[in-house]
């Protein structure tokens, strides 16, 4: 099996991620879909970091730093300029954190989508506010450890869904996708490429150096969070017509996909067990959505 | 509290705007950030020896050729397997292949079917390979005396290196084992004969119905020859060793093999029992099948213990075959000079021998007689150490040798069965072609090649997500009514689409088959790719390790970084 993607790099080394950064290696790929004619708007997150401190820039195609919440909005903006100057053939890329887009971006978000206005928008989710310190945020998961939801109390409340919010806004085109099905995420980039409105799009982006795990399990963690039904990968248009894409044919125990993660270490047999009856509830969920059974 | 007094502020006079725009902007990349620095482990690329090569006592290069066969390159897939193994469509017949057992596949769904493949390979050579014509350009003759696979391989390796070889046969054709033991249902004739052309074409010299000992001596051809290569096998079959066993009706299993290899029909009884576990005796069993007649076979330990080609024993089953297990003869009961029954004791198993098996115990008390009029006796060959010269030292039951056939004296080697006592013909295999190695450093001093890189790739060591359960290739054979009164070959062979599909499943274990992971994974672009291989730029890579992970196969190795 060889995966086919695009050969062409639009991002350079010499990048200040961490190693074994998830969102650096989404970054890598969702450029090879899109090509130079493109447009990334960042806001404050570790990518605002990675793509380097002035006046180094790692990305080939412009980047637009902007403020935390304005993820959505700056895109909105800068699309609508372009249009004016008649520069319809670039893509304009929100790129945000979790913490940008299911916390203190969601505003900003659900008004362009309510307008369908014309961009991509990415969450690539490592499910805590990673570039000020492991906080938590509505994206990590029930039960995790991070420097504000210690292991004694470790979080209490269900991971937000992102993307159902997204779908729920009927919006053309809302994907979810992660590292280790390279061949996915280049084929959703180059869709959503190729659809007008507004498109989400979900990473599940390890961050090694928040999950207290080994740099080399960057991409296997995803195949076991896919394996696992922890984080299925499916799409959805215009609100409606879901497909998932990969459907495990024996899924493996949640424990799997926990017990490499330092974030999760403390997690009792009957808190792996709630994890993985919630689990089982979400897939069934998302299976009778689909209509696959 | 004092005012400010705007008034008094000096004026910045700008001649011009700047041409700097309202915010920041970066106008160069990332490359000066030598993130390489950072890194505490250094990926490295490291092919492994995948175990299929490990196991195969001949290391071919089995990884190799089915990566040639993925792409179709069917001749270069044979190329390769000859530069260890001349006769791939001899081995692909009858090797115990110790490559599938050692297949990491088998851990996952079913190991590979290595030695189907190689027979096709083989048999695409024989077919479309160009000969390779006589070589000979040095002034060095060596003799072989015998020539079944350990003496034709180390031929073989000897001529094409350059060297004038002469091969001594007692039999009247050469191959030996492959002649006069295995039966044609299992390698038939012709195929044998072509592998032995490929021989005469290199310019090796065969002189059939030349006995060392009777018509050549050891003391001649060492002065007539720069060296002499001893491989004269196992041929004297064992006695059994009971009373009465000089009857009329008791056979040695070889013997009986040998006339119906030679295209005799030997007359033999009704009610045949064919004494051993080993190949000799599954096969003089089946070749008695074959005539019309349904032998028993009767082995005093249990399957398990069995030394015959594991495949083989359960082909005489499917061909209705019956096995006795745990049941050892005793004694010969004749009448009128003819056998009439073959009086029989039970056995256990006890320890382990020497040979690693359980040894036999007999059951006191628990002979019974079974009726027969025949008995074919097959429970082993031993070495013929009468034809050699008393300076040539022996165990006292073989020659001594080491590993590269070197005996106690220098120019005088010997391999194959007549060193190791009965194996398999991919051990002879090995040894001649070990032995044609040492020959050659012999004249020229030449460093002998050691074997594969001892680092074995494991099941474990591998990426398994990246592999899809599939299921082996069937091979197409006669079924059993089919093989009835005939010695046709029963195993047919793949043809390209199977051998082709069949390859496809193999890990390529340990060794890089450039699947483009580490390139498509690396998060910091650290992976140069090029058309034939893939490079580290050390300058970025932060040693991550993804790259090792992901690779399916374990083809990279990380190394700490040394302090400086
Ligand atoms: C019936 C049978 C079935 C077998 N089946 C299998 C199998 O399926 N798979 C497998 O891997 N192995 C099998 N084997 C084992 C295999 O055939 C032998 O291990 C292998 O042939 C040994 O090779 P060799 O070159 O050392 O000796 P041999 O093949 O025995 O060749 C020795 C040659 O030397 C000649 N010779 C002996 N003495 C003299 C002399 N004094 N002067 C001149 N020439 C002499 C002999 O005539 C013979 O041609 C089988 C063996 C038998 C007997
Ligand atoms: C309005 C505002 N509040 C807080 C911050 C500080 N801040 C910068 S990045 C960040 C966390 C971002 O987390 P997330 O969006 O998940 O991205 P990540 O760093 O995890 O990639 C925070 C809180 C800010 N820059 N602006
Ligand atoms: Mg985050």
């Amino acid at each position: 099996m060889k995966f086919e993607i695009p050969q062409k790099e639009y991002m350079y080394p010499g990048h200040v991620a961490c190693p074994g950064c998830g969102g650096a290696y989404s970054m890598r790929m969702a450029l090879k879909a899109l090509g130079e004619r493109t447009i990334i708007v960042i806001p404050a997150c570790c990518w605002s970091i990675i793509d380097g401190p002035f006046p180094l820039h790692a990305c080939k195609p412009p980047v637009f730093h902007t403020a935390f919440e304005t993820a959505a909005i700056a895109a909105s903006g800068i699309k609508a300029g372009l249009d004016i100057q008649g520069k319809t053939d670039i893509t304009v890329m929100s790129w945000a954190g979790d913490g940008g887009t299911l916390d203190i971006g969601i505003q900003a978000l659900s008004g362009a989508a309510e307008r369908n206005d014309d961009f991509i928008y990415v969450c690539y989710d490592n499910e805590a506010y990673m570039n000020t310190g492991i906080q938590r945020s509505s994206a990590t998961p029930w039960g995790a450890w991070t420097t504000t939801t210690p292991a004694e109390t470790p979080k209490s409340e269900p991971k937000k869904n992102i993307t159902e919010i997204m779908i729920a806004h009927r919006i053309p085109y809302a994907a979810t996708t992660t590292l280790a099905y390279p061949d996915d995420m280049i084929r959703k980039f180059k869709k959503a490429k190729s659809i007008k409105g507004t498109k989400f799009i979900h990473i599940f982006a390890p961050c090694p150096t928040g999950w207290k795990m080994a740099p080399d399990l960057m991409v296997k963690i995803c195949r076991l969070a896919v394996d696992s039904n922890v984080f299925p990968l499916y799409e959805c248009e215009y609100g409606i017509h879901y497909t998932i894409n990969h459907i495990p044919k024996k899924p493996i125990p949640v424990e799997e996909y926990l017990k490499p993660q330092g974030r999760f270490s403390h997690l009792t047999k009957a808190m792996i067990e709630h994890i993985q009856k919630s689990v089982n509830f979400e897939w069934e969920l998302l299976k009778q959505r689909a209509g696959v059974s | 509290m004092k005012w400010l007094d705007f008034e008094t502020i000096p004026k910045v006079i700008l001649e011009r705007e700047p041409d700097y725009p309202p915010w920041a902007v970066s106008l160069t990349n990332t490359l000066v950030n030598r993130t390489g620095s950072w890194r505490i482990f250094r990926p490295k690329y490291f092919d492994k020896t995948p175990p299929c090569n490990d196991a195969c006592p001949a290391h071919e290069k089995i990884q190799g050729y089915m990566e040639l066969v993925k792409q179709k390159k069917f001749l270069e897939g044979y190329e390769l397997i000859i530069e260890d193994n001349p006769f791939p469509s001899i081995t692909g017949r009858v090797c115990f292949h110790p490559c599938e057992a050692s297949c990491n596949r088998g851990e996952y769904d079913e190991s590979l079917g290595i030695h189907n493949v190689e027979r096709f390979l083989g048999d695409y050579g024989l077919k479309r390979a160009k000969a390779k014509k006589s070589a000979a350009h040095i002034s060095k003759q060596i003799a072989i005396i015998g020539s079944g696979p350990a003496g034709l391989t180390c031929a073989y390796y000897l001529a094409k290196s350059g060297y004038k070889v002469i091969v001594y046969e007692h039999f009247s054709l050469p191959g030996g084992m492959l002649r006069v033991g295995i039966p044609a249902y299992r390698l038939p004739k012709d195929i044998l004969n072509k592998e032995i052309r490929k021989l005469e074409v290199l310019g090796v010299k065969f002189k059939t119905n030349f006995t060392l000992g009777k018509d050549i001596f050891l003391d001649d051809l060492k002065q007539t020859n720069d060296a002499v290569f001893i491989a004269t096998g196992a041929h004297k079959s064992r006695n059994l060793g009971v009373p009465e066993e000089k009857t009329r009706g008791v056979y040695s299993g070889l013997e009986f093999l040998a006339q119906i290899n030679s295209g005799k029909r030997p007359r033999i009884g009704k009610e045949i029992l064919v004494i051993g576990g080993g190949n000799t005796a599954v096969d003089a069993a089946r070749s008695a099948l074959r005539l019309g007649i349904l032998p028993k076979i009767l082995y005093r330990r249990t399957r398990h213990e069995m030394p015959a080609v594991a495949e083989e024993v359960q082909e005489a089953e499917n061909e209705g075959i019956p096995i006795h297990f745990l049941v050892a003869p005793v004694k010969v009961i004749k009448s009128k000079g003819r056998i009439t029954r073959l009086e029989c004791q039970k056995m256990k198993l006890g320890k382990p021998d020497e040979s690693g098996r359980r040894r036999p115990v007999p059951i006191k008390g628990s002979n019974f007689r079974i009726k027969c009029d025949s008995v074919i006796c097959a429970i082993g060959e031993q070495i013929d150490l009468s034809v050699l010269t008393d300076d040539i030292a022996t165990t006292g039951w073989s020659i001594s040798a080491d590993d590269w056939g070197r005996t106690n004296l220098p120019n005088i080697f010997a391999g194959g069965d007549c060193v190791t006592g009965p194996k398999m013909v991919v051990d002879a295999i090995a040894a001649g072609k070990r032995t044609a190695l040492a020959i050659d450093s012999y004249f020229t001093s030449r460093e002998i090649k050691e074997e594969p890189n001892p680092e074995i790739t494991l099941f474990s060591n591998l990426n398994i997500g990246y592999f899809e359960l599939a299921q082996k290739v069937t091979m197409p054979g006669l079924n059993v009514k089919e093989r009835k009164r005939n010695f046709r070959e029963v195993h047919l062979g793949y043809n390209e689409l199977m051998v082709y599909k069949e390859a496809d499943r193999c890990f390529s274990c340990g060794v890089c088959n450039k699947c483009d992971n580490c390139f498509v994974f690396c998060p910091d672009l650290a992976v140069m790719k090029s058309d034939d291989k893939y490079d580290f730029d050390y300058d970025y890579c932060k040693g991550c390790g993804v790259c090792a992970y992901e690779c399916p196969r374990n083809a990279i190795s990380m190394e700490e970084e040394e302090a400086r």
